[in-house]
């Protein structure tokens, strides 16, 4: 039961290489195959999603920098307004007050004339009492009574018309 | 006088060297257990092929038991 | 004694199983090598159908577990090589599942090829070939000579001794255990045909028979690890 035979033992080890190219050629390249193909498929897929990823980071930023660009727009519309607003209401306060200049100093200059013109009124009154007065004395004979009587009067109509 | 049988208990005798190898080799690896049952499946592939390869002598020697007597 | 006569038919009935008409004998084909061939013609088969139709998406059931089993099985015996020597997992798994499958042949009825020492004695020797191979081809022809007389030159002997040690351990360990097994299945089958041997043929062609197959191929990848290194 111990003897060697060669032919047997050059038969199996030829077996063995047999069933090692069988095992090679049925299972491990197989599996292999598809495991490597498993394999770039899955780095294909993460190469997508990196790319996808970075093209998404890319235009997550461009809008942002869009953003706020707008929002500087935005401010600078807002302090747009708020300057035409304020120069509106510079002008519009500037107008008021040059109107109210303007008519304070029409108003004063009216009031002069008005002075001046019931100034004038007063001479020509105060020329016709005198011109009256002379001519009252010129028709009446002079005596110093008299001349007392008629100063009085004018006296009296002058400072009735003033008062 | 046919002396090949005793020479066949003779050569069992082997199993000696085998059984005390594994109760040894299985004692201490109990005892590695108790003191680290996280590590029991290593422990257990060692001493399996620690078995495995203690149990050796004693096949040997069943072999050559075998070989006298029917050789 | 009835015994004697049955482990007589056991060990010593005629192994030839083809008989070539020339050489006297001396060319038979042996019983162990016609079972290896239904063996290997058993894998091939099986083999095709398991991996037949292998799809990238949606795989199949069969396609997962046959998968699942390649990598574990390669990372085991990767595991046991070390990184140096990967490139021979592939041999190693294969007298792994070899292995496995013939020392359980015995369940199905054949007679296991392990049991022959011709096969186990073929095996070693590849696997010693497969050793120095390895070797030569990691460290050169000079370092490989080198490695004898490491770590010193005294123990040249030994290591040269070593080269028909190591194949002979590992034939005559698988082979002894395998007839051994067989053997006491049969007086136990011998004693009490059924039941009885049931639960003793779980341990003895099941586990021990998975046991061996494992030794086997770990100590090869001992001996490949140590040899490349």
């Amino acid at each position: 039961m111990l003897e060697f035979s060669a032919i047997n033992i050059g038969c199996t080890i030829a077996n063995l290489l047999i069933l090692y190219a069988i095992f090679r050629i049925f299972l491990f390249k197989r599996v292999d195959k598809i495991l490597l193909q498993r394999k770039e498929e899955v780095d294909e897929a993460t190469k997508a999603a990196d790319l996808a990823t970075q093209q998404a980071l890319s235009t997550k930023k461009e809008y942002e920098e869009r953003i706020a660009l707008a929002d500087e727009e935005k401010e600078q519309i807002l302090a747009d307004i708020k300057k035409q607003g304020y120069d509106e209401y510079d002008r519009i306060v500037s107008d008021a007050k040059k109107k109210g200049e303007q008519i304070i100093v029409e108003a004063k200059h009216n009031a002069e004339v008005e002075n001046e013109r019931a100034k004038e009124v007063y001479a020509a009154q105060l020329t016709d009492m005198v011109i009256d007065a002379a001519a009252k004395i010129a028709a009446t004979k002079h005596s110093s009574a008299d001349d007392k009587e008629l100063y009085d009067k004018f006296i009296n109509e002058a400072g009735v018309d003033n008062e | 006088m046919d002396f090949t049988a005793l020479g066949a208990a003779i050569a069992v005798f082997t199993g000696l060297g085998a059984g005390l190898g594994i109760g040894m080799a299985t004692s201490k690896a109990t005892d590695a257990v108790a003191r680290q049952p996280e590590a029991d499946g290593k422990i257990l592939k060692l001493l399996v092929l620690g078995c495995a390869l203690a149990e050796a002598t004693a096949i040997y020697g069943f072999v050559i038991a075998i070989m006298i007597l029917f050789s | 004694m009835d015994i004697k006569e049955l482990l007589n038919e056991i060990l010593l009935k005629d192994k030839a199983f083809i008989h070539l008409p020339f050489g006297n004998g001396k060319y038979d084909i042996y019983e162990s090598v016609v079972v290896t061939w239904i063996i290997m013609a058993i894998v091939l088969v099986a083999l095709l159908i398991l991996t037949h139709g292998f799809k990238v998406h949606n795989i199949s059931k069969r396609q997962a577990a046959v998968e699942a089993f390649v990598v574990w099985v390669r990372k085991m015996v990767g595991d046991m090589l070390g990184e140096e020597a990967a490139g021979y997992t592939d041999y190693i798994v294969t007298v792994l599942i070899f292995l496995g499958v013939s020392n359980m042949s015995g369940l199905l009825g054949f007679i296991p090829p392990t049991m022959d020492i011709n096969v186990t004695a073929a095996l070693a020797l590849m696997s010693i070939v497969l050793v120095e191979a390895a070797g030569i081809h990691h460290k050169g022809t000079k370092g490989w000579l080198k490695s004898f007389i490491q770590p010193m030159v005294v123990v040249a002997p030994m290591n040269i001794m070593e080269l028909a040690i190591k194949p002979l351990s590992l034939c005559m360990r698988l082979f002894g255990n395998i007839i051994g097994a067989t053997v006491i299945m049969e007086l136990l089958k011998h004693v009490l045909p059924f039941a009885l041997p049931v639960p003793f043929s779980v341990y003895f062609d099941m586990f021990d028979g998975l046991i061996q197959a494992y030794v086997f191929v770990f100590l090869t990848s001992l001996y490949i690890k140590e040899a490349v290194e």
